[in-house]
């Protein structure tokens, strides 16, 4: 009997090899089928507003259930109101700082960790803001910053909200490749005589590059759409978001202009994040 | 002077970076920072909460004033019901979450739909919330897409009035944005175990039920456990939808501190958003005594160090 038992295990090991690695597994039954649809309905009901949205931009009347008459007046009217441009660049130019910084501080950060004594409590520690609402660290931060230090909010407060909510995804995506990383390359490096710089610059930076760069991408589109700290921390200052939330929350004479804003942008940012993909998983096929 | 100072200073910068390189000194500074605009503002935030107002003024005496107001009939109402919403939100992303992200992690054959699904998962973060949530109006609404759909097919003889400004379209709109939210941790962890484990698991005669019940869902409860964290906490805060798709008529927590905000009741503020931190700590607590029956975790977090 236990011969049949090994004979069987060993089969099961010859067979498994055999076999192309991702094979099916049977567990499933038909409630695979049911899976696969119910999470792939809930990603058309994700995306399905945002092929709406772009539709809508181009309609008579945005607000109505049929997209048809197709105008360009929201377009035009985007063009001529000059309202949103401030907004606009504000959150451009704190999305870039943030996303700037939030790389670099990551690469920092992510590299000294694996190396340091308590690496479990420092990362549990830097992802805290992640499992804090919008809401909670937007009304902790306020109430720090202007009521207990009596500071006077603005751009800048916004800025430190929005690092504070992008650093941890990007020091998650650096850490992912360097707790991977092999340090016998940078001892192999010093053996034969190069110096610090030349160890990071050559060896460690472009094998981190992935991360290093989307850390940056993820920390200036977090920034750029940031909207409950930001409403917290603005002051009397404003980014898109939070006016595009002021016009949708208020007058509904505005909302064709968050359209065609929205859907700008959205034609801006969703090739933008393909590409990125598309580079990062065909990356990892080659690896 | 300043030929001398020059390569002083290059000297100095280089030494930095070989401070820095080492992580002697950056992994400390971290730290100090993080403290200090994370860790001190939440303190300050629970500090608060023992404060009261009057008359747009903190009184800084400690006192449970504020803590008890919350017991007040209206916003005792308001916690239930935001706790009832975010439960249900969680519940429903998880029932349909978890079978998902199961689905894409081990029985997904296909590298290209795998990348595709988890691309359209990611790309949602992205994505500006108040206009992406808005255009439901556009698609529920009385004039909506579904109603003139439908009024034209003849289904309905008049527009249907539950799908906007009701609970259901709060939580709709809930279940919609953070799907991804639940699916992404989940689906992380699954990738965790190890395919021979299953194998192993078919090939000892185990039903399939058998081996989702006792190697797949202990293996992947940490990250049942972040999705739940990450679902909850959000719904527990939701802004934007209760404002969007609730019309005025849903009254959530959030609602609840924005009237505070604006009324400069700070210490209500800082008292709800402590609640809402609170009662996510609880749940996970909870979460983890729970699931501590089915599961060793010291074995998960041995099994990661290896």
């Amino acid at each position: 009997m236990a011969l049949t038992s090994e004979q069987r295990s060993g089969w099961t090991a010859a067979s498994a090899s055999q076999r192309s690695l991702p094979y099916r597994w049977s567990y499933w039954g038909g409630w695979r089928v049911l899976a696969k649809w119910g999470g792939l309905i809930l990603l058309a009901l994700i995306y399905f507003p945002l092929f709406w949205l772009a539709l809508m931009s181009i309609s008579e009347r945005p607000l109505s259930g049929i997209p048809f008459p197709i105008s360009f007046r929201n377009y035009l009217a985007l063009v001529e109101d000059t309202q949103w441009t401030g907004p606009f660049l504000a959150s451009l130019a704190i999305a870039a700082v943030v996303g700037l910084l939030s790389m670099v501080l990551a690469t920092l950060v992510g590299r000294a960790i694996p190396k340091s004594r308590h690496p479990g409590t420092i990362v549990l520690l830097a992802v805290l803001p992640l499992f804090v609402p919008g809401m909670s660290m937007g009304a902790a931060l306020f109430i720090f910053l202007r009521t207990f230090l009596g500071l006077k909010l603005g751009f800048w407060s916004i800025f430190l909200g929005h690092l504070i909510w992008a650093m941890p995804f990007s020091l998650l995506m650096v850490l992912v490749l360097a707790t991977r990383f092999d340090h016998r390359l940078l001892e192999a490096a010093e053996d034969l005589g190069a110096s610090r710089w030349q160890m990071f610059w050559d060896i460690e930076f472009p094998i981190l590059r992935p991360a290093i760069i989307g850390a940056g991408l993820f920390g200036f589109l977090l920034s750029f759409n940031e909207v409950l700290r930001s409403i917290f921390l603005r002051g009397t200052d404003t980014t898109m978001p939070v006016w595009n939330w002021t016009m949708a929350a208020s007058q509904q004479s505005q909302v064709p202009i968050i359209f065609s804003l929205a859907t700008v942008v959205l034609l801006v940012t969703l090739p933008l994040l393909a590409g990125f993909f598309w580079l990062l998983f065909a990356r990892m096929d080659r690896s | 002077m300043s030929e001398a100072a020059k390569p002083g200073l290059l000297e100095r910068v280089r030494t930095g970076y070989a401070g820095l390189a080492g992580g002697r000194l950056v992994v400390p500074a971290f730290l100090a920072f993080w403290i200090a605009v994370v860790i001190v503002p939440l303190l300050v935030l629970v500090a608060f909460s023992f404060f009261e107002s009057k008359t747009f003024v903190t009184i800084y005496k400690p006192s449970l004033t504020t803590w008890s107001s919350l017991l007040e009939s209206g916003r005792w109402e308001v916690a239930v019901r935001t706790l009832r919403l975010a439960l249900t939100v969680t519940v429903i992303e998880l029932l349909i979450g978890f079978p998902f992200a199961l689905w894409l992690a081990k029985s997904c054959t296909s590298k290209t739909t795998k990348a595709i699904v988890l691309a359209l998962l990611t790309i949602p973060f992205f994505l500006d919330m108040s206009s992406r949530t808005i255009i439901w109006r556009a698609i529920l609404g009385q004039n909506g897409l579904i109603n003139t759909v439908l009024l034209s097919a003849g289904a309905i003889d008049e527009p249907l009035e539950w799908m906007l400004y009701t609970e259901w379209s709060v939580s709709f709109g809930m279940v919609v944005t953070y799907f991804p939210m639940m699916v992404l941790p989940i689906y992380m962890s699954l990738t965790f175990i190890d395919d021979t484990l299953i194998q192993a698991s078919n090939d000892l005669g185990a039903s399939e039920a058998q081996t989702l019940r006792h190697v797949i869902i202990p293996l992947s409860l940490p990250g049942v456990m972040a999705g739940i964290v990450f679902t909850l906490g959000p719904a527990l805060a939701a802004w934007i939808e209760p404002g969007m798709l609730g019309g005025g008529f849903v009254n959530l927590l959030s609602n609840s501190v924005e009237s505070a905000y604006t009324a400069l009741k700070y210490p209500v503020v800082a008292a709800l958003s402590a609640f809402v931190i609170f009662l996510l700590a609880v749940l996970l607590v909870l979460l983890i005594l729970l699931s501590r029956r089915f599961v060793d975790f010291g074995s998960i977090f041995r099994g990661m160090k290896s």
